[in-house]
């Protein structure tokens, strides 16, 4: 069961076409990454998921049936670029987020004491937020973002400028949100924080979405061929071999993809002879990142459906 | 348009306007300080009246020494010891060293000056007056009627005239201005027509200005603060704007009912009792009028603030960026200040019924002649739809560049928008 259907949006600000038929599929209970370089279109296909954009062409589906304003009362939202009312008092400020959501009371009132409670924040209850270190801020925009206790968790390019202590924060909150079936979607430019956190990802590029569907499904089909290693020595002889088709420096590990799926067995025998030290040999195994580098670097990929 | 999400933005506008001290100090300084611009110029006027002058008044013929004696002896300032006047009688060819053995005093500001009437003056009326300061307007303003009467008097006293006669033959023209309204009596105009019309013009002004540009300044900040997204997450780009004018506007129109109430209560009760030259001639229907017509205009104007608030994404630019709207504001001032002299004229007549420019000039117009309820009605009806006309444009425009930030954009860019 889909949670969100996006559907064939379009949108050009002028001449430039930020996205171009966009579709993909969010699952109920998912925790899904829209991942894609600075630029390729994530914020503004997210920002017509919420309706906030109007599209030129196309439809976002909420369990079946068209989004409309009310969606947004379902909806947290963390935007890249964040920010409140700097002269508004802590307390006012939670409220007036809850209220806009359509959320007030006594109920409300009660989390959000809980809340600045666990976050360390229940004495600066009356401070103004200008008056708050730029941590705390962000510590008063996660309460916002889920105060109203919404069932959509939207995250553009959460994890940028945040400080260690508050990245684990919102992790955790991802993390405890995604334990109480909340679907939570994300944007984001990281590979590595995609690759651990989400379970159904789509990979944007120049407005197009190039990739979509179950991150396990994808890695099965790319890393197919694909064997990731960390070694010891020499490896430049591999370079001309006839089972290699490419081979990918990542640093840390490299990527080398064989010209067919039985040859990995032979990988392994090659570099063993060659004296090179194996500390960790995956095969069948491809990062999000090489998968992306094999995708965007090619501006010609087609769609690929898992 | 209005649901729970625009009355909590409403709300939100409220609270943070009508608590914030600039908007209280506003409310109450501008009273204070349109009083005191009426107090201090009476206070100047009253101050010229209360210089002192010590004169001696010297004539050829004794008769005539007597008379001034007796006219001046009736004179307000005289009697108050404002003025101290002495008389003498002396011959034209003795002038010369009288002056002379004065000329010290004179120096010393211990007598302020010498007024000789010769005898040839009861034939042209020409007299001499030797003073350090021999161009004192205000001086011969404050005797010339009582020589003149004495000279008059004089004059006639052997011609056979009653005193009536006399009575008639030195009282000077004086204009009587009335009103004509479609009213079945007619009212003497007075001053404080004046007074009303200058304090409508200058506060529509200035409250446009003074709102309009605290509501950019907001539009400008969440926007520079990126607020505006998280904002728009919750509700629709209408639903902010139209909240935040409707929130705006209320806390302007509350602002204003504050200003005006004294003269609420000026004309609809007898609390205060002012000098009839100063009672305002207005009805309680004016003053609605007056407010409805503010209340339409501050909608509109606050639309264009705020959609020039949302093309920049800074103050600087976005104040280089609203003069065409703050001339919509100003030009309709200046007409309104110059109608004082004649509220009659073409210009007068079109701008109070034409889009922008009849919200400061109709109320400037209506407190200094009488309007025909078809201008009135005719004016609401322009700038109501004047106000729905803007709105679809004002908000298209806001709800693209809202969300635009980076370079400053150019004016061709901002009509594309109206495409997106």
């Amino acid at each position: 069961m889909n949670a969100l259907e996006v559907r064939h949006l379009k949108k050009s600000f002028g001449k430039v076409k930020a996205v171009d038929d966009a579709s993909f599929d969010v699952p109920e209970g998912a925790v899904f990454g829209l991942i894609g370089r600075n630029g390729a279109g994530k914020t503004t296909t997210i920002r017509m998921m919420m309706n906030i954009y109007a599209p030129d062409d196309g439809e976002v589906i909420l369990r079946g049936s068209a989004v409309t304003e009310e969606f947004k009362q379902k909806v947290g939202y963390l935007p890249e670029e964040r920010g409140l009312y700097k002269k508004m008092k802590v307390w006012d400020t939670l409220m007036f987020f809850a209220e806009v959501k359509g959320k007030s009371g006594k109920d409300i009132e009660k989390k959000a004491n809980e809340y600045l409670k666990r976050f360390q924040l229940v004495d600066r209850k009356t401070s103004k937020i200008q008056d708050l270190s730029k941590g705390n801020q962000q510590k008063i925009q996660f309460i916002a973002t889920i105060l109203h206790d919404p069932e959509f968790l939207i995250l553009d390019e959460p994890f940028s400028g945040l400080d260690p202590i508050n990245t684990d924060l919102l992790r955790q909150i991802i993390i405890e949100l995604k334990n109480q079936g909340k679907v939570i979607i994300f944007s984001t430019h990281l590979m590595d924080f995609a690759e651990k956190m989400c379970d159904h990802i789509a990979m944007i590029d120049n407005g197009k979405i190039i990739l979509h569907g179950s991150l396990a499904e994808i890695k099965r089909k790319f890393g197919n061929r694909n064997v990731n290693i960390t070694y010891d020595g020499n490896i430049s002889f591999l370079k001309n071999n006839p089972i290699i088709e490419s081979i990918q420096d990542f640093g840390n590990t490299t990527g080398i993809t064989v010209r067919e799926e039985s040859q990995s067995q032979e990988l392994l025998k090659l570099l063993l002879e060659n004296n090179v030290t194996i500390r960790r040999f995956n095969a069948n195994d491809i990062s999000l990142h090489e998968i992306f580098v094999r995708l965007a670097g090619d501006q010609n990929a087609e769609v690929v459906n898992v | 348009m209005f649901n729970f999400r625009t009355l909590t933005i409403i709300k939100r506008e409220l609270r943070e306007k009508i608590l914030s001290k600039t908007f209280i100090l506003m409310t109450l300084l501008v009273p204070v300080f349109m009083f005191g611009i009426l107090a201090f110029q009476t206070f100047l006027i009253a101050y010229n009246g209360e210089n002192s002058a010590t004169l001696l008044i010297i004539s050829e013929s004794s008769e005539l020494t007597n008379s001034l004696r007796k006219d001046f002896g009736e004179m307000s300032l005289v009697k108050n010891g404002k003025y101290k006047i002495d008389f003498e009688t002396e011959s034209k060819s003795e002038i010369k060293n009288k002056i002379d053995g004065l000329k010290n005093k004179l120096l010393a500001d211990k007598l302020t000056g010498v007024v000789f009437i010769p005898s040839t003056a009861l034939k042209d009326k020409r007299i001499e007056y030797y003073s350090k300061n021999p161009g004192n307007n205000d001086l011969f303003q404050k005797i010339r009627g009582t020589i003149n009467q004495a000279l008059v008097d004089n004059y006639f006293n052997n011609k056979q005239l009653s005193k009536a006669d006399i009575e008639y033959a030195r009282d000077r023209v004086d204009f009587n201005g009335f009103r004509i309204s479609s009213d079945k009596e007619v009212k003497q105009a007075n001053d404080g027509a004046t007074i009303i019309s200058m304090v409508f013009s200058f506060i529509l002004y200035f409250s446009l200005m003074f709102i309009g540009m605290m509501m950019m300044r907001s539009v400008v900040e969440e926007k520079n603060s990126k607020i505006v997204e998280l904002l728009l997450s919750s509700v629709k780009a209408k639903e902010l704007m139209t909240g935040k004018i409707i929130g705006t506007a209320v806390t302007g129109l509350l602002q204003m009912i504050i200003w005006i109430s004294p003269l609420i209560v000026l004309i609809s009760s007898s609390l205060f009792v002012i000098p009839a030259e100063y009672m305002p001639t207005l009805s309680i229907g004016q003053i609605f009028y007056f407010l409805l017509n503010y209340f339409v205009g501050l909608i509109t104007f606050l639309g264009l603030f705020a959609t020039v608030g949302a093309i920049f994404d800074n103050e600087q630019d976005a104040q280089s960026g609203i003069w065409p709207i703050m001339m919509l504001v100003m030009i309709p001032f200046f007409i309104s200040i110059s109608m004082l002299k004649n509220p009659d004229t073409l210009l007068a007549n079109v701008t109070s019924l034409l889009p922008f420019s009849s919200i400061i000039v109709m109320p400037a117009r209506m407190s200094l002649v009488e309007i025909p309820l078809w201008q009135f009605a005719l004016s609401i009806v322009v700038n109501v739809a004047t106000m729905l006309l803007i709105f679809p444009f004002a908000g298209k425009i806001y709800r693209v560049g809202i969300l635009l930030t980076g370079k400053k954009p150019q004016w061709s860019e901002v009509f594309k928008w109206l495409k997106y």
